[in-house]
């Protein structure tokens, strides 16, 4: 008792009022941390044509024009990710730790795990395809992980008009005239631009919201869920403006892009909602890291 | 009570980053005529190895994919970090860069950066050249592997980061600090305006008052541009090339480009975003009478500049005042890091003096070196560019084996002060196979070596020294001949340009 009293009480109330007020903050942190109710969520991106699902290089689609594209390349980031809960309020991804990069080639980065998401029922996830504009303006020192432009994000990053590229998708088409220079029927669709710096340009971040079938219970130590999500190539081309290949096989940090943009920005859908067992859990993609 | 402590907390952090702004006093200081600059130093505080360690990845070829071309070779200090007298650059495999190579001076205070302002941050900037297939060709992920594998690098960035690990961020930063300190504030007309005790002279003082009248409205201020994009009405010879809109998407900004800073701007010949003007009589005289109606031509030139031929020689007497020697041969700033060898003895007009007799051994050197000169016109005329590679080379390698301790300290002075311009241009000879490129250096390869042996009165025949007027884009050319007629290297054989300028006895 009398150690309780000399160690922790006297010096407390002894200790000057900021010194205190550090202190105070700093124990309130720890209990709440170990009173926490966190879990995980895992988020995976299955990218599709219609009702099939994408194989690179391989298969052969058709588009809403009637054109029929195979495609190389398919990138996407992923970022500033919010659920939402019955009431309204939102559980905020840290920002730092909020940025993806999806990559059809890589089938291990189209799963990604959101670490120490608050206990708690969500009923929606909203999430910005691409890159939002004051990330496109900070120092290089917050451009790590999938950002780093000489690193992760080195193929998603335009060095001649500082920016990210939101969405990138390549392939060839056989109703695309014959490239002159690089002897193919390609095209390349690079699709950035966040709003412009010294005078507005164009903006072509996305906001995508969905709401869940069911409310999403995370439970401490409960199963982890999965929420399964689609994102429907056909949909780039199909949309408010149907998009033929064959007129403009080469869109990137132009006004057509916008149309393209509008497009994507309906290319998300929900498939459902899986809940884990221990040994489902895939790899973990972890913020930028 | 909490929020005294916030307030406590906010105010230690902006004083810490208020010494990150001041950092190092002496290597970047604000001179008193300029704005407040904009960069974030608080971000990336300079510091002597930070510095250090981005000027040697400015001079590091290895930036390139076949290790070539460093920063340094497009953007070359005496000529304020421009490429000296070229209105495009060459890169990998000499292709061509789209745009005129820019002076890297005060970059502080610049809010965008490029021709088109593309890039909105300084630390950003290198990636692109690096980049660019037609210009440096590599990736920055393999330049980050190349330096990870040199150990001096790694204790370099340990030395200015506290961390060998070498990272995108530290990288960029490394060389923004280095071009950092690339300030150019100690020109005549500073040390004027600043009451440091320089004085212009009437026709000087004359072209400051013209320039306040007709040029400042664009070229305004002490960094001499208002950093917006317009076009000067010249004449659109390359109609893919549309400027700043290819960034604003504003179709209104075709054929804009930055408006430059006029500092140094007697050094960074030729001028305008595609090099096409090769004096600064030629600027004016577009200003004057050369601007083009078209659609694009902005408001306040519509029409010309309304300039006497008087008034064109003041501007240009005004504008030569704005060369900052201490920039241009800063040390500092330079691939050796040491100073540019300043000769012993002032040489002044090295016309008038005479530098006595040369060791004999010594003028059967710069014999042989006049043969392998000639040899080397002869073979760039014929458009044979292997072969005046191969002989620049070996011409090269001669001129680095002369004993210079055989020279007169006056001979040696003149040497000195030469050869440093004279083995530039040899070596770039020496380093490609494309006579174009070959061409646009061989004229100053001619002029510095007729220099040196008319000097030294080397030559053991007589000697013609011939100019023609159309060479290098109207800038002209000097070359050296055995016969009254031979001829000249910058055309393709049989051209006739070239008057004698200069007969040269042996005796």
């Amino acid at each position: 008792m009398k150690l309780w009293k000399n160690v922790i009480i006297k010096p407390y109330q002894t200790m000057k009022l900021t010194q205190k007020t550090i202190l105070t903050a700093l124990l309130l942190g720890f209990t709440s941390l170990s009173f926490a109710q966190n879990n995980s969520i895992v988020l995976n991106f299955k990218n599709v044509v219609g009702n099939e699902a994408l194989v690179l290089n391989e298969k052969l689609y058709t588009n809403a024009s009637g054109e029929q594209f195979k495609v190389s390349l398919l990138q996407y980031y992923i970022s500033n990710i919010k659920l939402k809960r019955a009431d309204g309020t939102e559980y905020v991804v840290p920002q730092d730790e909020s940025y993806f990069l999806i990559r059809e080639q890589n089938p291990a980065s189209q799963t990604i795990t959101l670490p120490n998401v608050p206990a708690g029922k969500y009923v929606g996830i909203t999430f910005i395809t691409g890159v939002d504009s004051l990330r496109n303006t900070m120092s290089v020192g917050r451009r790590t992980g999938c950002l780093d432009v000489g690193g992760e994000g080195k193929d998603m990053y335009w060095a001649w008009n500082s920016g990210y590229i939101f969405v990138k998708m390549e392939g060839t088409s056989p109703q695309i005239p014959e490239d002159s220079l690089r002897k193919g029927h390609y095209f390349l669709y690079h699709i950035g631009l966040f709003g412009g710096m010294k005078s507005p340009t164009l903006n072509n971040i996305r906001t995508t919201t969905l709401a869940f079938e069911k409310p999403l219970k995370v439970k401490e130590n409960g199963n982890i869920s999965e929420i399964q999500l689609q994102a429907d190539v056909l949909s780039l081309f199909n949309g408010s403006t149907n998009i033929s290949l064959a007129q403009r096989p080469v869109v990137m940090a132009n006004p057509f892009s916008q149309k393209v943009a509008d497009n994507y920005a309906k290319m998300f859908s929900l498939k459902g909602i899986k809940k884990l067992k221990a040994s489902e859990k895939s790899a973990e993609m972890v913020g930028m890291k | 009570m909490r929020q005294k402590f916030l307030f406590i907390s906010f105010i230690g952090l902006a004083i810490s980053s208020l010494s990150f702004i001041n950092g190092n006093d002496t290597l970047f200081v604000k001179p008193a005529n300029f704005p407040e600059p904009l960069y974030r130093f608080n971000e990336n505080p300079l510091t002597p190895e930070g510095v250090e360690l981005g000027r040697l990845l400015f001079y590091d070829a290895r930036l390139s994919r076949d290790g070539t071309i460093s920063c340094g070779s497009c953007h070359q200090q005496p000529s304020a970090f421009t490429q000296h007298g070229h209105a495009l650059s060459h890169g990998i495999d000499d292709l061509l860069t789209q745009r005129n190579s820019m002076p890297l001076q005060n970059l502080a205070w610049l809010s965008d950066f490029g021709w088109d302002g593309g890039v909105h941050d300084l630390d950003l900037f290198a990636v692109s050249p690096i980049q660019k297939p037609n210009e440096m060709a590599e990736t920055l992920p393999n330049v980050l592997d190349k330096l990870r594998l040199d150990s001096a690098y790694l204790l370099l960035f340990q030395k200015a980061f506290g961390n060998s690990e070498i990272d995108t961020e530290h990288f960029l930063k490394a060389i923004s600090q280095f071009m950092l300190t690339l300030v150019s504030a100690n020109s005549r007309y500073d040390k004027y305006i600043r009451n440091e005790g320089e004085t212009l002279n009437a026709e000087e003082l004359a072209g400051l008052s013209l320039f306040k009248q007709k040029c400042a409205s664009c070229h305004a201020g002490e960094l001499f541009t208002d950093q917006t994009y317009r076009n000067n009405g010249l004449k659109i010879t390359n109609s893919e090339d549309i400027g700043r809109a290819a960034i604003s998407l504003n179709y209104a900004d075709k054929y804009k480009f930055r408006v430059p800073s006029l500092r140094n701007v007697a050094q960074t010949f030729p001028y305008m975003h595609d090099g096409r003007l090769g004096t600064l009589q030629e600027v004016l005289s577009h200003y004057e009478t050369g601007v083009q109606a078209h659609a694009y031509t902005d408001p306040l030139l519509k029409g010309g500049i309304a300039l006497s031929t008087t008034e064109k020689t003041q501007i240009i007497a005004f504008l030569n005042t704005l060369t900052d020697t201490q920039f241009l041969k800063n040390p500092a700033f330079s691939e050796t890091g040491e100073a540019y060898n300043e000769p012993s003895v002032s040489i002044g007009d090295w016309t008038k003096i005479n530098f006595g007799e040369l060791d004999p051994t010594l003028k059967v050197t710069f014999q042989e070196a006049l043969v392998s000169y000639l040899d080397i016109t002869r073979a760039i005329a014929k458009e044979d560019g292997k072969s005046a590679k191969e002989t620049a080379d070996k011409l090269l390698k001669m001129l680095n084996q002369i004993d210079k301790s055989k020279f007169s300290a006056l001979q040696k002075s003149l040497y000195i002060s030469t050869i440093e311009d004279l083995s530039f241009d040899i070596e770039h000879i020496s380093e490609t196979e494309s006579f174009q490129h070959q061409r646009d250096h061989i004229g100053d390869v001619g002029k510095n070596l007729f220099k040196l042996i008319k000097a030294y009165h080397a030559n053991n025949k007589p000697l013609y020294y011939l100019f023609c007027t159309k060479a290098n884009q109207g800038r002209g050319g000097y070359w050296i001949s055995e016969t009254p007629n031979s001829a000249n290297p910058f055309f393709s054989t049989n051209n006739k340009c070239g008057a004698i300028k200069e007969e040269l006895f042996n005796n």
